[in-house]
C-alpha cells in the first residue's frame, strides 16, 4: 500500500461521510419548523462544504481551491446577516413591549387564577377567564365610546391583533412581513 | 519514508477527530427540541470540528502558503460563527411571539423588560 493511495481512500471516505451529514442537516433545513431553524442548518450546511472544499484541494493536488472555501466562508457569513436584516423589526415595530405582549400576560394570568380557584375546590362553572375582558369593556363604556367604535376597538385588539398573532403562530416563515403588517 | 507514514497518521487522527466532531454536531442539530438549543451543537461543528479539518489539511501538506490561506480561513470562522449565533438568536427573540413557552416562566413578564417594572 502506497502512501497516495492511503491518502487517497482516507480523502474519500471522510468526503462520503461529509456527504451523509450534509443530508442529514438538508433534512433538518427542511423539516425545521422556525426560519431559524433552516438558517442554522444553511450555516451549518456551508461549514461542511468548506471542509469538503479543503479535503478536495489535497486530494486532487489544487490549490487554488482554498480560494474558493474562503470566499464561501465569507458568503455564507453575510447571508445570515442579510437574512438578519430582513427579519428583525427596527424601532416601533419590536413587538416584545405592544399590546399583544399585555394580552397575553392578563390571560395568562386569570388562566392561573382560574386553576387556583379550582384546586381550592370552587364550582367550575364560576370561573371564567373572562375577568379581564370585563374590566376593558367597562373602561372603554366609561370613556364614552361608540358601539361600533367599541366592536372595533374589541375587534381591533383581540380579533385582528390576535389574529396576526395567530399568522406569527403559523410560521410560514413570514414573520417578517405579519411584523410589518402590524407596525 | 518514516516521516511520510506520521504525517499521514497525523492527518488521518485530525480528520477522524474532525468527523466525530461534525457527526456529533449533526445528531444534535437534529435531536434537539429548539432552535436556540440547537445552536449549542452547532458551534462544535463551527469551532472544532473546522480546526481538525484544517490542522489535517495543513498537516498533510507542511507549512506553505497553502497553510498559511488555512490558517487565515480558520481565523476568519473563529470571528465571524458567534455573530453569526447572535443575529440567530435575535431573529429568534424578535420573531417568535411564543418565545417564552420553552421556558421554565411559560408567559412573557412585561414588568420585566421595562426599567421601572411597571406592567400595565
Amino acid at each position: 500500500m502506497s502512501i497516495e493511495k492511503a491518502y487517497q481512500i482516507l480523502f474519500l471516505t471522510a468526503l462520503i461521510w461529509f456527504a451523509f451529514l450534509i443530508f442529514a442537516m438538508l433534512v433538518r433545513s427542511v423539516m425545521g419548523p422556525r426560519i431559524t431553524d433552516r438558517l442554522l442548518s444553511i450555516n451549518m450546511i456551508g461549514t461542511m462544504v468548506i471542509s469538503c472544499i479543503v479535503i478536495l484541494s489535497r486530494l486532487s493536488g489544487e490549490a487554488y481551491l482554498v480560494d474558493v472555501a474562503l470566499i464561501y466562508a465569507m458568503i455564507s457569513f453575510i447571508a445570515v446577516l442579510v437574512m438578519a436584516m430582513i427579519y428583525i423589526p427596527s424601532g416601533k415595530r419590536r413587538a416584545r413591549f405592544s399590546e399583544d405582549a399585555l394580552l397575553e400576560y392578563r390571560l395568562e394570568k386569570e388562566k392561573t387564577a382560574g386553576y387556583q380557584r379550582a384546586k381550592d375546590g370552587e364550582k367550575a362553572e364560576n370561573i371564567t377567564g373572562a375577568e379581564g375582558m370585563a374590566d376593558d369593556e367597562a373602561e372603554r363604556k366609561a370613556e364614552g365610546m361608540a358601539d361600533d367604535e367599541t366592536e372595533g376597538k374589541a375587534a381591533g385588539t383581540y380579533g385582528t391583533k390576535g389574529k396576526a398573532a395567530g399568522t406569527c403562530e403559523a410560521e410560514t416563515g413570514s414573520d417578517g412581513a405579519s411584523s410589518e403588517e402590524e407596525g | 519514508m518514516i516521516v511520510e507514514w506520521i504525517r499521514f497518521f497525523l492527518t488521518a487522527l485530525f480528520l477522524l477527530t474532525a468527523l466525530v466532531c461534525f457527526t456529533m454536531a449533526v445528531i444534535g442539530a437534529n435531536r434537539f427540541g429548539y432552535v436556540l438549543n440547537r445552536m449549542h451543537a452547532a458551534g462544535i461543528g463551527d469551532s472544532l470540528g473546522l480546526l481538525c479539518v484544517l490542522l489535517a489539511a495543513v498537516i498533510s501538506d507542511g507549512l506553505n502558503m497553502d497553510s498559511l490561506k488555512l490558517l487565515l480561513l480558520i481565523f476568519f470562522m473563529w470571528f465571524t460563527s458567534p455573530v453569526s449565533s447572535h443575529f440567530l438568536s435575535q431573529i429568534e427573540y424578535y420573531t417568535n411571539p411564543h418565545l417564552y413557552r420553552n421556558t421554565d416562566r411559560k408567559f412573557e413578564d412585561p414588568s420585566s423588560h421595562r426599567p421601572d417594572g411597571s406592567a400595565d
